[in-house]
């Protein structure tokens, strides 16, 4: 989550996008990339609302079912530059953020911008790298700027960080730290597809692969007032309200609860949501469909047989809707 | 409902238990005791201090041991504490045998040293119960408790109210530290409410046992009324509210001439009545011993026409004969006790010592009375008011003597208050109460006040109960009903002995048992008459010259005061004892009598407000009630029915939108299902329009995000909300809704 980031680029002169269109807008860009990925349609909304609700996502998946497909598809639909980085146990800070190097001609340091300047960064298996690696990553999507030799250098807007853990081989690996991971907006699953699905998928790249003819249906002008909609969003009391009790609920039934932090990526995701459905303002229904997404991976459980899925769904349950 | 609101529940239950067990403690240290109602106070503040402490310190084992030790030390206080000559004669079957009369109805008020029995007794019962209560062993304490209350219902001391508090204390505490032990929730204290309620309702209206203390509390107008009551428990007498008369026959008396048939003397005053202590009761076995003075013997035949559980007699009775002596008791008063009772038409001879004397004579007498009599008949409650005191003093300002002094008293009585059977019960002290806060009452009213009157003046006196001279049927013979039953004083003079006075008006008195009488005679109630009764009053011929009615033909003079009716009768009368046809009949019974007064027709003072007890119960019904209604959703679906009809007023268009909504809401909770609590009013609308919902519901249900969650409705909108939720609620109501839309 990125409250510095609104800061840095400022709630610019932009204006907001009006709601239909935004909402029109997101639907085009589904459209766009379900031309490339079978399936996970509800993978893809949440890849967006992240993206408009200005947060990071964490997938969380076996290799090979389409993860840097997924976030290529995305970056080349919205017109913007896609990098990726592939996170290895030798990998350095400075690989990720980019150096400062010596050039002849000039007699000066030129700063060589690493692979995290771009609009859309996949970060692919981020728990392999040493935790140093990790938390440059991380302090980039934190601050939306990296510092190298004293020098600040602003990342683009907009800047997503899709990062992708691998849960099968966890030898050498470097588990992400919660408070860490606290600063993913959401964490998702994309899975196995089903028969048709592979079937289907199957079909389309058996002669040329969909992603090379892909055409970009937005420009990242449009992103960004996209987000300055959501931004616009109201957010009433009740939901506040329910939101919060919704968090209390968490920290007073596992070990470890959902944190402010939390309590505000369910908003933003909410708002987009909301934007998605073309309203102006967040229902609770809003936040009960991005709860799962959102909290799930922030909550540890006060007992083995819970999960954060669980104890997230047990809260809204529990929670009296306002 | 938190756990440390069932406790204080539980732990008030407990106090409330305790505080009638040492209620009714301290009302003995009050009547018997003198000066000792203070210490007693201090001894149970005093314990259950001591518990409080002992609870955070002591395991329950060496608690029990404590309560032992406490228990054999009030014992042993309570036997050093007896005379001399009662220790003497203290034996383990003495014991066994007091316990069983104890528990068999043997008031503790009788008891020797009354006052230090109770002392003696509290401080362990107390002890164990509130520290077991403390320890959260509810349970063990409600057991500790009533049982030691059960004790004193059983004895007869524990009245109704006192018994129903420490039912419902029992029932709290165990109710209410359950629910602290396994955490109770609010519907559980509903049906608590209820027992409770259901509870004091019953136990107010209905009698198990009729009779004794345990009368209901509320007028219960079915239970017969009997002036046997009276005659045979002969222990105590409770001053009752409203009476009724009884017109049967009891008894016939063969007799030179009319006394009043004595038949129990009360030395113990309570406050709330009389009660006859007992500590020595022997076998009647011979000529007994009369009081001092001059005496005249006067032998009557008495024959049983019902049966009876005492022996009518003039005073002082000294022989018994019939077959009633076999069995008979003579108590510490010197009056004679039936050991059963008497069948129909079985007789006894009875020769009775009547005391001499002339009022000069009991002017001066003086003051120089016996210890054992000015012991036991000079005992007042400490908490006998001041007031009674003073207005004693101004009545009988400037009197040097004791008969001057119970004479202006007696006049005092007769001429300030109206004879009425109809009263209502007093709550406090009966001769207090009389006195100063009722117009009217009835022989025990009368004999009761002027009794305590003259003890507060320092004369022994006592009450005296039995039969009135009753229907002269011939020369030598009376008929006596029940309605002749009677209340009286005596009052001791030393030389003399005890004099009797009666402090009752008696025409209006006589006139009432007339009326009584002739109405039962109307309507054939049966056993009203006997042989020769039915033919009206025997009068004798002018030359017949009936036995002075009086001890001595010089108390004839003095018309309103010895032996009270006879010598007011036979002096304003001369010698035609008319008036005594049928004297005072009421019982002054211990069933549960009420304002029926049958057929007297007398006044009608008693009736007005209902009584403290009868509002108290009612609302006690009104609280379980309430909790009945609340518990199974009445009150709450009585008062939803008609706020789901209601818009209300209008405000805000948010507002009355989501007013709308919660109608709305309602209205499909009764027709589908409530709403859960984690479902989003879209998503219940959406899964009740699977079912079938109206297409309208929904469009309210958009309405009322954008009222509650958007930027807001407006006017129109919320107006077209309202709209839909009326047409739908009409809808809903059968008849209704058809019949308007």
């Amino acid at each position: 989550m990125t409250d510095a980031e609104t800061t840095t680029h400022g709630a610019s002169e932009r204006t907001a996008l009006p709601v239909e269109e935004t909402a029109d807008l997101v639907s085009r860009i589904s459209d766009n990339v379900e031309r490339v990925i079978v399936g996970h349609t509800d993978a893809i909304e949440h890849i967006l609302i992240t993206l408009f609700a200005r947060g990071h996502l964490l997938l969380e998946d076996v290799p090979g079912v389409g993860k840097t497909m997924l976030a290529r598809s995305i970056a080349r639909s919205i017109d913007c530059s896609f990098k990726r980085v592939q996170f290895t146990p030798d990998l350095l800070p400075s690989d990720v953020t980019g150096v400062n190097v010596f050039d002849q001609k000039t007699r000066e340091f030129e700063f060589q911008p690493g692979p995290v300047f771009g609009n859309v960064v996949l970060g692919d298996e981020i728990n392999r790298a040493p935790p140093k690696t990790q938390s440059a990553l991380l302090e980039a999507m934190e601050e939306s700027q990296v510092t190298v030799d004293g020098t600040t250098h602003p990342l683009p807007n907009p800047f997503t960080v899709i990062a992708t853990q691998n849960d099968v081989e966890l030898s050498r690996t470097y588990e992400l730290p919660i408070a860490e991971i606290d600063r993913f907006m959401k964490k998702l699953r994309l899975g196995y597809p089903n028969h048709a699905d592979e079937t289907e998928m199957l079909g389309r790249v058996a002669n040329r692969h969909p992603i090379e003819t892909l055409e970009a249906v937005a420009t990242t002008e449009d992103v960004l007032r996209a987000r300055e909609t959501v931004s616009d969003v109201e957010v009433s009391e009740p939901i506040r309200s329910y939101v919060s009790k919704l968090a209390t609920y968490t920290r007073d039934n596992a070990e470890l609860g959902v944190s402010p932090r939390g309590s505000i990526a369910l908003v933003r995701a909410a708002q987009a949501r909301a934007v998605l459905d073309a309203r102006e303002y967040v229902v609770p229904d809003d936040v009960q469909t991005e709860l799962p997404s959102v909290w799930a991976h922030r909550i540890r459980p006060a007992t083995g047989s819970e999960t954060g899925e669980t104890v997230a769904q047990a809260a809204l349950e529990a929670v009296a809707v306002e | 409902m938190s756990r440390r609101t069932f406790r204080g529940g539980a732990l008030a239950g407990i106090a409330l238990l305790l505080f009638a067990l040492t209620s009714e403690l301290y009302h003995i240290t009050d009547v018997v005791g003198v000066g000792v109602s203070t210490t007693y106070i201090l001894v149970a503040a005093g314990t259950v201090l001591a518990a409080t402490v002992v609870a955070r310190l002591l395991r329950p084992r060496a608690a029990f041991v404590l309560t032992l030790l406490i228990l054999l030390g009030g014992f042993a206080a309570y036997f050093f504490s007896l005379p001399a000559g009662q220790r003497a004669v203290f034996s383990l079957d003495r014991v066994l045998a007091d316990v069983v009369a104890l528990l068999t109805g043997l008031s503790v008020l009788r008891l020797a040293q009354a006052d230090v029995w109770a002392l003696a007794a509290t401080p362990a019962p107390v002890f164990f119960t509130w520290y077991l209560a403390l320890r959260r062993r509810y349970v063990a304490a409600a057991t500790v408790g009533g049982a030691t209350l059960g004790l004193l219902v059983l004895t007869g001391d524990a009245g109704p109210l006192t018994t129903l508090a420490g039912v419902v204390g029992v029932a709290g505490a165990v109710a209410l530290g359950t629910l602290e032990a396994r955490g109770g929730v609010s519907a559980q204290l509903d049906t608590f409410a209820i027992v409770v309620a259901a509870m004091i309702i019953a136990s107010a209206s209905l009698s198990v046992v009729p009779g004794g203390a345990a009368q209901p509390l509320l007028p219960d107008t079915n239970t017969p009324t009997s002036e046997q009551n009276l005659v045979q428990s002969n222990d105590q007498v409770n001053i009752e509210g409203s009476i009724r008369l009884s017109p049967k026959v009891r008894f016939s008396v063969e007799s030179a001439e009319p006394r009043y048939w004595r038949t129990g003397v009360y030395d113990r005053y309570t406050g709330s009545g009389w009660v006859r202590s007992e500590s020595d009761t022997r076998a009647y076995d011979g000529r007994l011993e009369s009081g001092p003075g001059d005496r005249r013997e006067l032998t009557q035949r008495v024959t049983a026409r019902t049966q009876l559980e005492s022996l009518p007699a003039a005073a002082d009775p000294v022989e018994l004969r019939g077959s009633p002596a076999n069995d008979a008791l003579v108590t510490e008063q010197g009056t004679l006790r039936v050991g059963g009772s008497l069948r129909e038409n079985e007789s006894y001879t009875v020769v009775s010592e009547l005391p001499q004397y002339t009022p000069e004579q009991l002017r001066r007498s003086g003051d120089d009375y016996p210890n054992d009599v000015s012991g036991r008949y000079l005992q007042l409650p400490d908490s006998t008011s001041d007031r009674l005191r003073e207005r004693t003093a101004n009545v009988t300002e400037g009197e040097e003597n004791a008969y001057d002094k119970a004479v202006a008293i007696e006049e005092h009585l007769e001429s300030t208050k109206e004879y009425s059977l109809t009263v209502e019960e007093p709550s406090g002290d009966v001769a207090d109460t009389f006195l100063f806060e009722m117009e009217a009452g009835y022989c025990t009213y009368y004999a009761s006040t002027m009794a305590v009157m003259l003890r507060s003046e320092g004369i022994p006196a006592r009450m005296v109960t039995g039969y009135t001279p009753g229907q002269r049927v011939s020369q030598n013979e009376w008929v006596v009903r029940g309605l002749n039953a009677h209340a009286w004083v005596e009052v001791y003079f030393p030389e003399v002995g005890w004099v009797q006075f009666d402090p009752t008006p008696s025409s209006p008195r006589q006139s009432a048992e007339d009326v009584r009488l002739e109405s039962a005679r109307q309507s054939n109630e049966s056993g009203v008459d006997t042989g020769n009764s039915s033919t009206g009053e025997w009068t004798p011929t002018p030359t017949d010259t009936p036995a002075e009615t009086d001890a001595n033909t010089t108390t004839t003079s003095t018309s309103a005061d010895i032996d009270g009716p006879q010598a007011q009768q036979s002096g304003a009368n001369a010698s035609v004892p008319g008036g005594a046809v049928s004297g005072l009949g009421e019982n002054q019974t211990f069933s549960p009598t009420t304002n029926t007064s049958g057929g007297t027709g007398e006044g009608d003072s008693g009736d007005g407000l209902p009584s403290r007890e009868s509002i108290g119960v009612g609302l006690a019904a009104l609280v379980g009630l309430a909790a009945g209604a609340r518990r199974t959703g009445v009150s709450t679906r009585a008062y939803r029915s008609v706020w789901v009809r209601v818009q209300g007023r209008r405000q805000t268009p948010e507002r009355d939108t989501e007013r709308a909504f919660e109608r709305l809401e309602y209205l499909l909770s009764r027709q589908y299902r409530p709403r859960r609590p984690g479902e989003t009013p879209r998503r219940y609308l959406r899964s009740l329009s699977r079912l079938g919902l109206d297409e309208r519901a929904l469009s309210v249900g958009e309405a009322y995000e954008r009222a509650r969650y958007g930027s807001g409705v407006s006017r129109d909108e919320a107006d077209s909300a309202i709209e839909t939720v009326d047409a739908l609620v009409r809808r809903s109501t059968p008849v209704l809704g058809r019949f308007r839309s």
